[in-house]
């Protein structure tokens, strides 16, 4: 326990946050010795007694009496996290999450009270951190019964959602307000909620957020990786919604502020941030780009290249090969889109076969070009529904005459965007 | 006359004041171990029992017909492994009757049954209010739940921490940024894999099932404190009310009257075809069944036989009302049903509301099997078609929709006629043969293609062409550019947000 509390009494006379911080991490390395240094009827006065030990031999003290009782409180629930983690031959997480629990409500408790300081905010980082760790834990060891639960981790993401509360609506002064803490609790508060298939619930945080907007620092100012997570998590809000725009802003800042080195943050942003561009500036992937991404090339680049080749049959075969993982990260509707390109280049490449300036092709020639790369035999009726579609969306300039069963393409620009 | 111990012991606490002269209960809500001793009365008149005892020797062997329902009634419902236990304390009731020569007067259609012979009755059956706690509620059965409240308060900061930031006024920057220092302490900060360092410590722990201990403590508290009620009503039908308060076991009707109802009511919807009637009292059924904590295959055919009704009468708010408490009975595993059958009907739905989120979910959720029915993979084809505007082979599968998935599509047929059509006014010039249209969109007729343009103010622009090759052989076009306009507007209104009752 001395080890523990005495790094306690070193990160407040450093105002050092992260040390004070590991005081009480689930991987702090003198976790065991804690749990074994006190017991269940002496820990509330041992850890009282310590702290207060501590205090008294600083100069200047660190905190008055309410001070102590409100760390004392932390660690005493830290305690029993020790305890459920290194006192059972087998860790029960139900107990683990109970008691985390206990321990973050302390804290948040200790920063509403107004006890706290911004340099210890750490503090709620890592008490929020390993809370969702271990409610996730603990919901998994009970599915593992047969149980179909995720309680814990909901009942966790009303915790967290108090500590966002605790930082937003702090009203001191920006240099030592909880604002500053808000980003990094919200990153995790979106981790949940996706989690749990809540998606919605993040959409309430950003309303939270830009209904206090004007009194927040600017995003920038923020630490960068907080800044990244959070505008990946608004891409992702974003592209959900189809609002492809915002989420292309959203994941291009994430994707630009990512650190080099951070190989799996950017295949995450990569993810939605490519079938974002294919629908936004019609962009694809290259090789290049892909390169470092093992997955991400072996699902995106064919698909990519059958785009480019108005290879229809393997775009469809393609897509069908990573429909599981393109479904479970959500994008399997949106690369779905993708095929109007696809028929978009294979009928530009007729046009191109067909000779220059040529506007009048016959819709044979495009239902021969289709049947072909799609491996199927079409009928006349649905290569005109694809034509028309192309002419409705704006892919192809020009009209269709039924009666001479001909195309007629636009002088100039029949395919806009592509040169020709 | 003296009060028999059985009565004595109160292990049924909802019971109705009884008209005949016997029970005054003493002991109300001691448990069932007071039984075993027989009430001070009850041993002082040992002598009079044995001579009525004689007296009623003749009438023994005759029962009357109340006590046969009454005896069928316990059985039904009695989960099996009770049986014995069942017998016990029927035989027990029953020769209580005959004794305190009860058994003519006792109203045996609304008399409680055995204990033992409901489901997971308990004694507190007094506390009977569904509506408390997320536990007991049979409807909540979905992982997200809006209440996520917060609490915030005003803060009390430190002054001395006020006055320290007045220091530093012109700067906002970010605190940590200041208060970078090193330690001299010899702890490890958190590393990136932190979390993987925790799974890899407690790993070990994993591999055994641990967790029975936290599990019973959890179910002990999980498992509803308010039994749910067993109902004694007898009539079949009932009009369907709104519960406003803990329902009350007389008006609602236990299982095997409702498996009468569901009877009556099939041959009543044949018969009559009175959709009003029909939904009236299968919701008053439904909500029978959810006061009772009912979930068996006979719930999954009330709320299927529901909704497939509901379908046929293009009633979608009942029908999805039904639908997510099928979603949740499936899920549960509770056998019987159709359940390919009405993930089918689910995915044509989401095409209907445009809800791409669900959607995805439910792709995602698609099992190999479930890939392999006709209707499911009806419905994919229908949705690839949509996503696509693939408009041909949309109507083509639209006309040949297994089971009752027309019904469903015919909810946004409309919408997507006009999708189509918009297409073809954007992309056909001078015009298009009318008769295309209603072979491409569909129709079975001309003259239904006819009602459809012109419900939607298009129809000034169907024309007759004189065709100058074919012999004097007019032909009826639509005018594309010129409907244009008009197509655009009222596609535009049909896609407008769906908003339905009971949407999940």
């Amino acid at each position: 326990m001395e080890s523990i509390i005495r790094a306690w009494r070193t990160a407040h006379a450093e105002e050092n946050g992260k040390l004070l911080a590991s005081t009480i991490s689930l991987t702090n390395t003198d976790l065991e010795e804690f749990a074994y240094s006190t017991n269940p009827a002496r820990v509330a006065e041992d850890i009282f007694r310590s702290l207060e030990y501590e205090n008294n031999a600083s100069r200047p003290k660190i905190t008055n009496k309410t001070g102590l009782e409100a760390w004392a409180e932390v660690y005493v629930a830290f305690w029993k996290v020790a305890q459920a983690l290194e006192r059972h031959d087998e860790v029960e997480w139900g107990q683990v999450y109970a008691a985390t629990k206990d321990m973050t409500q302390a804290v948040i408790r200790g920063f509403q009270n107004g006890l706290w300081d911004v340099w210890q905010l750490e503090v709620l980082y890592t008490a929020c951190k390993y809370l969702r760790y271990v409610a996730i834990r603990s919901d998994e060891a009970k599915r593992s019964n047969g149980e179909d639960t995720w309680k814990s981790l909901e009942d966790a993401a009303r915790v967290i959602n108090r500590a966002f509360n605790v930082c937003l609506n702090d009203r001191a002064e920006l240099a030592q307000s909880r604002k500053w803490g808000t980003y990094y609790i919200i990153n995790i508060l979106f981790k949940t909620y996706f989690k749990l298939n809540a998606i919605t619930l993040s959409k309430n945080i950003l309303k939270a957020l830009v209904a206090n907007t004007t009194e927040m620092p600017d995003l920038l100012d923020f630490r960068t990786s907080d800044v990244v997570t959070f505008k990946y998590y608004c891409g992702v809000i974003a592209f959900l919604d189809e609002d492809y725009v915002k989420a292309e802003e959203h994941l291009e800042m994430a994707y630009q502020l990512c650190h080099k080195a951070a190989q799996k943050n950017k295949e995450l942003i990569l993810t939605y941030l490519i079938p974002t561009k294919l629908l936004t500036r019609r962009q694809l992937p290259s090789a290049t780009l892909l390169k470092p991404y093992p997955l991400l090339e072996s699902l995106f680049l064919p698909l990519a290249k059958c785009i480019k080749s108005g290879d229809l049959r393997g775009y469809d075969e393609n897509l069908a090969r990573g429909e599981d993982w393109f479904v479970k990260k959500r994008i399997f509707l949106t690369l779905e889109r993708g095929r109007d390109i696809t028929l978009r280049n294979l009928f530009r490449k007729v046009y191109l076969a067909a000779g220059d300036s040529k506007t009048r092709i016959p819709v044979d020639h495009f239902k021969a070009a289709v049947s072909w790369k799609s491996g199927v035999e079409l009928e006349t009726e649905e290569v005109e529904c694809y034509l028309a579609n192309m002419i409705y969306k704006g892919y192809i300039k020009g009209y269709i005459s039924r009666e001479k069963g001909m195309v007629v393409l636009s002088g100039s620009n029949a395919f806009p965007g592509t040169g020709v | 006359m003296t009060t028999p111990p059985w009565r004595a012991a109160g292990g049924t606490a909802v019971q109705r004041p009884s008209f005949h002269p016997v029970a005054i209960r003493k002991s109300l809500g001691k448990s069932n171990n007071s039984s075993t001793y027989p009430t001070a009365q009850a041993l002082q008149q040992p002598q009079q029992q044995q001579q009525k005892q004689q007296q009623q020797a003749a009438r023994r062997t005759q029962f009357p017909d109340a006590l046969k329902a009454y005896v069928a009634r316990t059985f039904e419902d009695c989960p099996s492994e009770n049986k014995a236990e069942v017998e016990v304390s029927l035989k027990k009731i029953i020769t209580d009757a005959f004794e305190n020569e009860t058994v003519w007067t006792i109203d045996w259609a609304t008399y409680p049954l055995p204990a033992a012979a409901r489901r997971q009755s308990t004694t507190n059956s007094d506390k009977m209010d569904i509506s408390s706690g997320d536990d007991s509620s049979p409807i909540s059965n979905s992982p997200a739940k809006n209440n996520f409240n917060s609490v915030s308060k005003g803060s009390k900061r430190k002054l001395s921490s006020r006055i320290a930031s007045d220091k530093n006024e012109f700067a906002v920057t970010r605190p940590d940024k200041k208060y970078k220092k090193t330690s001299a302490s010899n702890y490890s900060y958190e590393g990136p894999d932190a979390f993987k360092r925790l799974d890899k410590r407690y790993k070990r722990h994993q591999t055994k099932n641990v967790f029975s201990h936290y599990n019973a403590m959890h179910s002990a508290l999980d498992s509803p404190a308010f039994a749910p009620i067993v109902g004694r009503a007898t009539n079949l039908e009932k009009r369907y009310l709104r519960l406003t308060s803990a329902p009350d076991p007389d008006t609602v009707r236990p299982l095997h009257v409702l498996e009468k109802t569901l009877e009556l009511l099939k041959s009543k919807w044949k018969a009559e075809n009175n959709y009003s009637y029909i939904c009236d009292q299968f919701k008053s059924l439904r909500q029978d069944l959810t006061v009772q904590h009912i979930k068996n295959d006979f719930t999954i055919n009330v709320y299927e036989i529901h909704a497939r009704i509901a379908l046929e009468k293009a009633d979608l708010g009942e029908y999805n009302q039904c639908q997510s408490q099928l979603a949740n009975l499936y899920s549960e595993k509770i056998p019987g049903g159709h359940p390919h059958e009405f993930k089918a009907y689910r995915i044509l739905y989401l095409l209907h509301t445009c809800n791409r989120t669900d959607m995805n979910d439910i792709l995602a959720s698609l099992t190999p099997a479930e890939k392999e029915d006709r209707a499911i993979l009806h419905a994919l084809a229908v949705r690839s078609a949509v996503a696509g505007g693939n408009f041909h082979r949309f109507f083509k599968l639209y006309l040949d929709a297994p089971n009752m998935g027309g019904y469903l599509m015919d909810s946004f047929i409309d919408r997507e006629r006009l999708a189509a059509l918009a297409a073809i006014c954007k992309s056909y010039r001078p015009d298009i043969p009318f008769r295309h249209i209603t072979e491409e969109l569909g129709f079975e007729n001309d003259a239904e293609c006819e009602a459809f343009i012109v419900k939607h103010n298009a129809g000034n622009f169907i024309k007759t062409k004189e065709s100058s090759k074919d012999e004097g052989n007019s032909k009826i076009v639509l005018e594309t550019a010129k409907a244009l306009p008009t197509i655009e507007g009222a596609k535009a209104a049909a896609f407008k947000k769906v908003d339905i009752k009971g949407q999940i």
